[in-house]
């Protein structure tokens, strides 16, 4: 229900199928890539803030480049934590249900995740292609605005898939917690 | 429709989302999205446009930065052992005390929470850290739970936190001074439960024996191996306090800093490495979810008047303001029975914010008024941790104990419980325990 907690044994591992392996994989990877270009800006900001300290001369543009890449490397987390079982929601009310009814509600909560997953991909590519076409830059590095803007689609498209797959993936668990007593 | 009965509906929907299981951020993100189209007269275009812009506008803001930055912080610390070290060190100086075990457990966790934001993780790390040595040491499960239960709420209270953050960004309040006005309140509650401590062993003695003295050598020793904590704490926060780095600076520096020492004392390597950008990455998701619908909901609510109209009526009332705000602190308990710290203080500033910094209080000016909320609604939103029905932060504990039945680790936890609503009930009275710090007055 909450972030994972190191010691604390998580939820039992899901079974997936193979195409909700190779998504987790690629939400995995994702979500390694995003946590990597938070590193790198934490190196650039050490050196900025040495560097503006010691010798009045920080990384150039620093400011406008954490808030492009950190943009870019958030939407890179949200496929991995739905997938996860990591989005925090009230599980006070339902607690008592059979676990074929919280998996149809679950199927509708993913659902409902994947449909703004694709609201955001569509109008955040369409938004982005309107920023380019208004050729928008940055204030000090007159980095071409868009190109954050469209770097952020890929995220949220495997934002969408893995709210759809998660739905398949409760669907079919109905069924199995239905044939087995829980 | 007028403004509270849109408002209203709004709400009442989006409990119901909630109530069957749909993640929080979606619920708030759906039904911001309906009321928007609602309100601007059933035209879905006005929303479409919204939507290009909303997740690079949110995303990309640099005051939000923090959250990731010191929620890696927080994953270096868990992943390279600082835990460990803290609680040797205050275990060193107060072991000898009856109850002193349990104390030095708490002050570990409030170490802890002075480089980490999470209550959920500050609970879970050094329980797996301090529950052992409690039992060897006979004490009892009730006491041993409880305690790190409570301490675990240290992670947030003591800054950095994340909640802080959120309502910083919400208010547009400086994170800065709330971080620092948040400091002796913390400091506050820390010593509250150790007072608990003191009162449990003295009315139970078996419940939490006395160890053997610890030589000052040893002591020292021990000093030597949280230095670096110590160092990375006061960085960070004189850093914000004497205002030569802004909180996202320091968040790096904190950051750069934990990570350092999780690499050369803890002994971190690429697992490690992996392993905090996976734990950054999903606690910033599920962050950041929230946030996004919690922006598509203000939208519409800001759009429906709801929050001024209602301010203006609770003004209007002739209410006494403490009145009002007793209730507000009420609502949070209540709201705490079901609901994630986060998401509380998402979902209610934007409508008790306004109400807040409408009335008088103390005579506050608007500055003091909101810090000082601020670090009410914190303390409040934070014991819904520890109780009862869901208090997370009692289950992960009597998880991780796992010989000590649920029943007496609730049993356990209560007179922090006490300490918490006394602390609180100080802080509505004297304000100037939080704004002391920060210089404002009071």
């Amino acid at each position: 229900m909450q972030e994972t907690i190191p010691g604390v044994p998580a939820a039992k591992a899901r079974v997936f199928g193979p195409f909700g392996r190779a998504l987790l994989a690629a939400s995995r990877a994702a979500a390694i890539f995003g946590g990597i270009i938070f590193v790198l800006l934490v190196f650039m900001s050490i050196v900025s803030i040495v560097g503006r300290k010691l010798a009045a001369s920080p990384v150039p543009g620093d400011v406008e480049l954490l808030q492009m890449c950190s943009a870019v490397a958030a939407a890179m987390f949200f496929a991995y934590c739905h997938l996860n079982g990591g989005d925090v929601k009230v599980d006070f009310f339902t607690a008592k249900l059979s676990p074929k009814l919280v998996n149809l509600l679950d199927a509708f909560g993913s659902l409902l995740f994947g449909i703004v997953g694709a609201l955001l991909t569509w109008r955040t590519t369409l938004g982005a292609l309107q920023v380019m076409r208004s050729e928008e830059t940055s204030m000090i590095l007159g980095i071409p605005q868009w190109i954050a803007q469209m770097l952020m689609v890929p995220g949220f498209a495997l934002f969408a898939l893995a709210g759809f797959y998660m739905v398949t993936y409760h669907w079919h668990k109905r069924l199995e917690t239905a044939g087995v007593s829980a | 429709m007028s403004g509270i009965a849109t408002g209203g509906t709004i709400f009442a929907l989006l409990m119901v989302l909630l109530a069957i299981r749909v993640p929080i951020g979606i619920a708030m993100f759906v039904m911001g999205s309906a009321g928007y189209v609602f309100l601007t007269g059933l035209e879905i275009t006005p929303l479409l446009n919204v939507l290009k812009t909303v997740a690079y506008a949110r995303l990309s803001n640099y005051d939000l930065v923090v959250i990731p930055l010191f929620l890696l912080m927080g994953q270096f610390a868990t992943n390279g052992g600082l835990s460990a070290a803290l609680f040797r060190f205050v275990s060193a100086f107060l072991g000898h005390l009856k109850g002193g075990v349990a104390m030095a457990a708490i002050g570990a966790c409030a170490g802890f929470g002075a480089i980490c934001g999470s209550s959920l993780a500050t609970a879970a790390t050094m329980g797996h850290v301090t529950l052992p040595e409690l039992k060897r040491r006979g004490y009892s499960g009730a006491l041993s739970t409880g305690a790190l239960a409570a301490g675990g709420t240290l992670g947030i209270m003591i800054p950095p936190s994340v909640p802080l953050v959120i309502y910083a960004i919400l208010t547009q309040e400086s994170i800065g001074k709330l971080f620092v006005a948040a400091v002796i309140p913390g400091i506050i509650a820390m010593v509250g439960y150790m007072i608990v401590v003191r009162i449990v062993v003295t009315l139970n003695p078996s419940a939490g024996p006395a160890g053997p003295r610890v030589g000052w050598g040893e002591r020292m020793k021990a000093l030597l191996t949280v230095a670096p904590v110590l160092a990375v704490f006061a960085v960070v926060i004189i850093g914000i306090y004497g205002g030569w780095a802004n909180p996202t600076e320091a968040a790096a520096i904190g950051a750069a800093a934990c990570g350092v020492l999780a690499i050369v004392t803890g002994g971190m390597r690429m697992k490690g490495l992996i392993d905090s950008a996976l734990g950054t990455a999903q606690a910033t998701a599920m962050i950041f979810l929230v946030l996004l619908g919690a922006d598509m909901l203000n939208t519409a609510l800001a759009l429906s008047q709801m929050p001024v109209e209602l301010a203006a009526w609770v003004q209007g009332s002739g209410l006494s303001p403490m009145l009002v705000m007793i209730v507000i602190l009420l609502i949070y308990v209540l709201l705490g029975c079901v609901m994630d710290s986060l998401a509380m203080i998402l979902l209610t500033i934007p409508i008790f914010y306004p109400i807040v910094v409408g009335l008088e209080f103390h005579g506050m000016t608007q500055t003091d008024k909101s810090i000082w909320f601020g670090i009410l609604a914190l303390m409040v939103v934070e014991i819904g941790l520890v109780h009862p029905p869901v208090g997370l932060n009692v289950y992960i504990i009597n998880r991780l104990a796992g010989d000590v039945p649920l029943s007496e680790t609730f049993k356990g936890v209560m007179p922090f419980l006490a300490s918490d609503f006394i602390r609180i009930a100080l802080l509505l009275i004297f304000p100037v325990i939080c704004l002391f710090l920060v210089g404002t007055g009071g």
